[in-house]
């Protein structure tokens, strides 16, 4: 997962690379959904989720589409 | 093996959760060599439970090595993804897990990384559990359902 300063910079680099364009984040999206994803890694008790759990984690953050399948 | 056979469930993930109260504390995974030595077991044992953590995606090996390379969302080694917190500069595995330091650790952060494309920093603050304003955009160029296949490539 890689910033790019604008979607034009991400349009280039699409180019350069010539590979296909995946999912694209805002910040604020970003920042959610890494609070769902991370705000219990630290816990002793973290043991790894299930695949319903990672989407709905994605759910929840409005990541929807089938690039987001987890199920 | 026997080694793998003798450790329990509970062990191992109680040595997950000291890899990661390692990474928070001084900004790098432990070797094998202290993880053996705080839970009193031999370097092979450790090495062993560092596999099977592996084996249940809680963390990810260099190749070939018994070394951390990432414990998600630190990275084992140096990245252009750098995260000042606690007085302290981590280094996370990619864009995504840059943010998830602080949110893993709820603290404020400065993160300082760049844009793949130009080179030009990216910085972004988190105070509060706020993120500070940012046009900067994220790629995630593989499907989720493929993340595992090839991790340092995701």
């Amino acid at each position: 997962m890689l910033f790019f300063r604008s979607e034009e910079m991400l349009e280039q680099w699409l180019v350069a690379k010539q590979v296909e364009r995946g999912a694209v984040l805002s910040i604020p999206t970003l920042w959610e959904l890494s609070q769902r994803w991370y705000h219990n890694r630290m816990s002793p008790d973290y043991r790894g989720r299930t695949a319903k759990q990672v989407q709905e984690i994605f759910d929840e953050t409005g990541l929807t589409s089938g690039f987001w399948k987890a199920t | 093996m026997e080694i793998n056979q003798a450790m329990d469930e509970d062990q191992i993930w109680k040595i997950r959760a000291f890899v990661y109260q390692h990474s928070a504390g001084t900004t790098r995974p432990p070797l094998v060599e202290e993880t053996a030595s705080h839970f009193s077991l031999t370097p092979e044992e450790a090495a062993s439970a560092y596999e099977e953590l592996q084996e249940r995606h809680a963390i990810l090996l260099q190749p070939g090595t018994h070394k951390i390379q990432m414990a998600w969302p630190f990275s084992g080694v140096e990245t252009l993804f750098q995260v000042h917190a606690n007085d302290k500069t981590y280094f996370a595995n990619c864009a995504w897990d840059s943010l998830g330091i602080p949110a893993a650790l709820h603290v404020d952060a400065e993160i300082n990384a760049v844009c793949a494309q130009s080179g030009d920093a990216i910085k972004i603050s988190v105070t509060d559990q706020s993120i500070s304003r940012s046009d900067a955009l994220v790629h995630f160029l593989v499907p989720f359902q493929n993340w595992y296949a090839d991790l340092p490539f995701t």
